[in-house]
């Protein structure tokens, strides 16, 4: 990937990341009105509008905690087509039909439907994740937990009362549990096309 | 597969003696599914850690998140609950249902596809080695010289068969040319795939069997573009204007 130019924009990105109050008050001001509209004229209303937007400003928050989100173009094209296709994907569920994503072709490589894109996938992602980590056994998800919240091997191995040796050995195996399901599920094939 | 996840933790931990990470990157770059498990392995552990490492802060801004949501929406949206229409928006509306009437009835002539090959302007310039491939490619089909678009969307296939783009213009190159078999095979192979161009593949598969006046075929595939896709407005009026 090439070095492309940051958008001054990302600054509302940076906002979330810190929870910065007044700038998720101005992403409500400047940018909810249009989704709102959007949503309601597409079947949907007010409260349905609210729930997409708040799901959709923790997916964001999330990409750009885990992976550095780096906005190149205005945040505005950016957060409205993500909106957008999660409520598409919402109405596809609930009439039951298959759940594909359209996209405007000929989008001239367009750096927010890229983005908006990458987003979505990151977004469908960590719910599938998720979900398969419910998925595993408890000593597992114990484990894991203990794992990623205390750092130290020693003193996870310490807490649980199993040698070091132990705990390295099954924290790779619960990982790699969790691994096989996610690349069995169905979902995930799709979402890695 | 055991072993293999054993593997995976001790190299993501720098715990490999310089030989076995030497073994284990040439196992990336030559088993796919070696490489493909092991990406999953690392973007699990990449969520893990950042799930239960920021779950305080996660949690914070949910929180914060869900107050301004509120409070934005019990200001704004109930207050603009019981608004009706006003007459004149609804003579606005009659006279416009109006326009369209007379336009559609002044439109009864029947299609052809020389009513839809009007495309727009593509850009493929990305980064990276191919750009000159890329740049000729782009020219020629904005140019319409689709012999020399469909040889570039070619050479460029043999690079990144991959490219789902590619595939839908090489196939719309194919169509321009009356190459149908083989431009028909191409449009359904991306409609079955779940890729982006999915819909825009269905919709061209349409117009190629407009193009060899197969009407019956053409309104069957038209039927078949979902409701949310682009064309879905285009196709209906042309199932319409068929039919």
């Amino acid at each position: 990937m090439s070095e492309k130019k940051i958008h001054e924009d990302q600054k509302y990105i940076d906002g979330l990341l810190k929870n910065n109050s007044f700038i998720i008050q101005a992403i409500y001001d400047k940018f909810v009105p249009k989704v709102i509209n959007y949503i309601k004229q597409n079947s949907g209303d007010s409260d349905k509008a609210q729930d997409v937007i708040q799901d959709t400003l923790l997916t964001i928050y999330n990409q750009a905690s885990e992976n550095k989100l780096q906005l190149t173009c205005p945040f505005d094209a950016y957060f409205f087509l993500l909106c957008k296709r999660k409520w598409l994907n919402e109405l596809k569920k609930s009439s039951n039909k298959e759940v594909t994503i359209s996209e405007d072709l000929l989008s001239k490589g367009d750096d927010a439907q890229e983005l908006a894109f990458e987003t979505s996938v990151f977004g469908e992602k960590q719910a599938l994740f998720t979900e398969m980590f419910q998925k595993l056994g408890t000593a597992c998800k114990d484990l894991l937990t203990a794992t990623f919240k205390i750092k130290s091997m020693e003193e996870v191995a310490k807490k649980l009362g199993v040698t070091y040796a132990y705990a390295r050995k099954k924290k790779s195996l619960c990982i790699g549990k969790l691994t096989e399901l996610v690349r069995e599920s169905p979902k995930f094939n799709q979402l890695n096309n | 597969m055991e072993e293999n996840h054993i593997l995976f933790e001790s190299y993501l931990s720098q715990e490999l003696s310089q030989d076995d990470i030497i073994t284990f990157e040439s196992r990336l770059k030559n088993e796919s599914d070696f490489n493909q498990a092991f990406n999953t392995y690392k973007e699990l552990s990449s969520f893990l850690e950042h799930k239960f490492k920021n779950e305080a802060d996660s949690t914070a801004f949910q929180n914060n998140l869900k107050t301004i949501s509120n409070t934005y929406f019990e200001k704004h949206e109930t207050a603009k609950k019981g608004v009706r229409f006003k007459p004149w928006q609804y003579a606005m509306v009659a006279s416009v249902a109006l326009l369209i009437g007379i336009f559609t009835f002044n439109n009864f002539s029947s299609p052809t596809f020389s009513d839809y090959n009007n495309y727009e302007t593509i850009s493929l310039t990305v980064r990276g080695a191919q750009d000159d491939l890329l740049k000729d490619a782009e020219n020629a089909f904005n140019n319409k010289d689709f012999v020399k678009a469909k040889a570039v969307f070619e050479k460029l296939l043999v690079q990144d068969d991959s490219n789902k783009e590619l595939h839908l213009y090489r196939g719309i190159a194919l169509l321009e040319l009356d190459e149908f078999d083989e431009a028909d095979s191409l449009f359904s192979k991306l409609s079955k795939g779940s890729s982006v161009y999915k819909n825009k593949a269905i919709w061209y598969l349409a117009l190629s069997k407009l193009k060899q006046k197969d009407n019956g075929a053409c309104i069957k595939i038209l039927k078949t573009i979902p409701e949310d896709a682009d064309a879905y407005n285009e196709a209906q009026k042309l199932i319409h204007k068929l039919e």
